[in-house]
C-alpha cells in the first residue's frame, strides 16, 4: 500500500466531504521538512459528512485500522452518531479523520483557525501554523515536539517576511 | 583558489542567514537541516506536497526492500 495523499485528498474534494487538514501533512504544506505516513484531517462528524468521507473511500477497501479483525467502513446511522474518530487503512494509504483536535478543540474552532489554499485539484483548507503548533505541542510526543521546533523555525521566518505559506 | 569557508560549505557546512532568529538557530542546533526548510519555503505548498509524496515513496521502497530481506 502506497500512500497517496494528493489522491485521497482529491477524493474528499470531489465528494465535498468538509475537512481541514491538520497534521504532519499540514506541518509540509507549510514547509517542514519531514516525512510523514499518514493523512490526519479533523472534520464535521455529521450523518451528511461522514457518508461523504464514506462515499470517498468506498472503493478503496476501507478498514478501520485499529481494530482487532480490521472491521470494513461500513456506516450506519447509528455508528455515525457513536463514532469521534475514523482511522481508515485504505489502497490509497492511511486516513485518519478526527472530530476534535488536542490544544484547539473541535472540528468548528479548527475550522476557524484555518487558511485556505489553492491548489490544482482543488481548494483546501489547512490548520494555520500557529494552531498547528499548539496542537503539536498539546499532543507532547517526542516526534511532536521535534516538529514544533522546525515550525517555530519556520514560523519565526514568515513572519519576518510577512508571508502567509 | 577556493576558499576554506566554500570548501567546508561544498563539504556540507551549513551558514545561518545572518538575519535568522532564534527560533530558526534552535531548530538548526537541534540538528534539522535548514537548508532543506529553506529550500521547501522557496516552493508553493502544492510542490511541497508532490516534494514529499516523492520522498515518501522512497521511505516505503526502502521499508518494503527491508521487509523482504527479514523474510528470506
Amino acid at each position: 500500500m502506497q500512500q497517496n495523499d494528493k489522491a485521497l485528498l482529491s477524493r474528499l474534494k470531489e465528494q465535498k466531504v468538509e475537512f481541514v487538514i491538520i497534521g504532519g501533512v499540514c506541518g509540509v504544506l507549510h514547509g517542514a521538512s519531514l516525512v510523514t505516513l499518514d493523512l490526519d484531517i479533523c472534520c464535521r462528524f455529521n450523518r451528511k459528512n461522514l457518508r461523504q468521507i464514506e462515499a470517498a473511500v468506498k472503493d478503496l477497501h476501507p478498514r478501520h485500522r485499529l481494530t482487532a479483525n480490521k472491521l470494513p467502513l461500513e456506516l450506519t446511522d447509528e455508528l455515525c452518531g457513536s463514532l469521534k474518530n475514523i482511522y481508515l487503512n485504505t489502497d490509497l494509504g492511511v486516513l485518519d479523520c478526527l472530530s476534535e483536535v488536542a490544544g484547539i478543540g473541535d472540528y468548528e474552532q479548527v475550522l476557524q483557525r484555518s487558511i485556505s489554499h489553492g491548489m490544482s485539484y482543488g481548494e483546501f483548507r489547512i490548520l494555520n501554523l500557529d494552531a498547528l503548533i499548539a496542537a503539536k505541542s498539546a499532543v507532547g510526543r517526542q516526534k511532536d515536539l521535534d516538529a514544533v521546533k522546525l515550525l517555530r523555525a519556520i514560523k519565526e521566518r514568515k513572519d519576518q517576511q510577512k508571508e502567509l505559506f | 583558489m577556493i576558499d576554506e569557508e566554500t570548501l567546508a560549505q561544498m563539504n556540507g557546512k551549513y551558514v545561518c542567514p545572518p538575519d535568522a532568529g532564534p527560533a530558526w538557530r534552535a531548530a538548526m542546533e537541534y540538528g534539522f537541516d535548514m537548508s532543506l526548510v529553506e529550500d521547501a519555503l522557496q516552493l508553493t505548498p502544492e510542490q511541497r506536497l508532490e516534494q514529499h509524496q516523492h520522498a515518501l515513496n522512497l521511505v516505503l521502497e526502502v521499508k518494503e526492500a527491508g521487509e523482504r530481506n527479514a523474510t528470506k
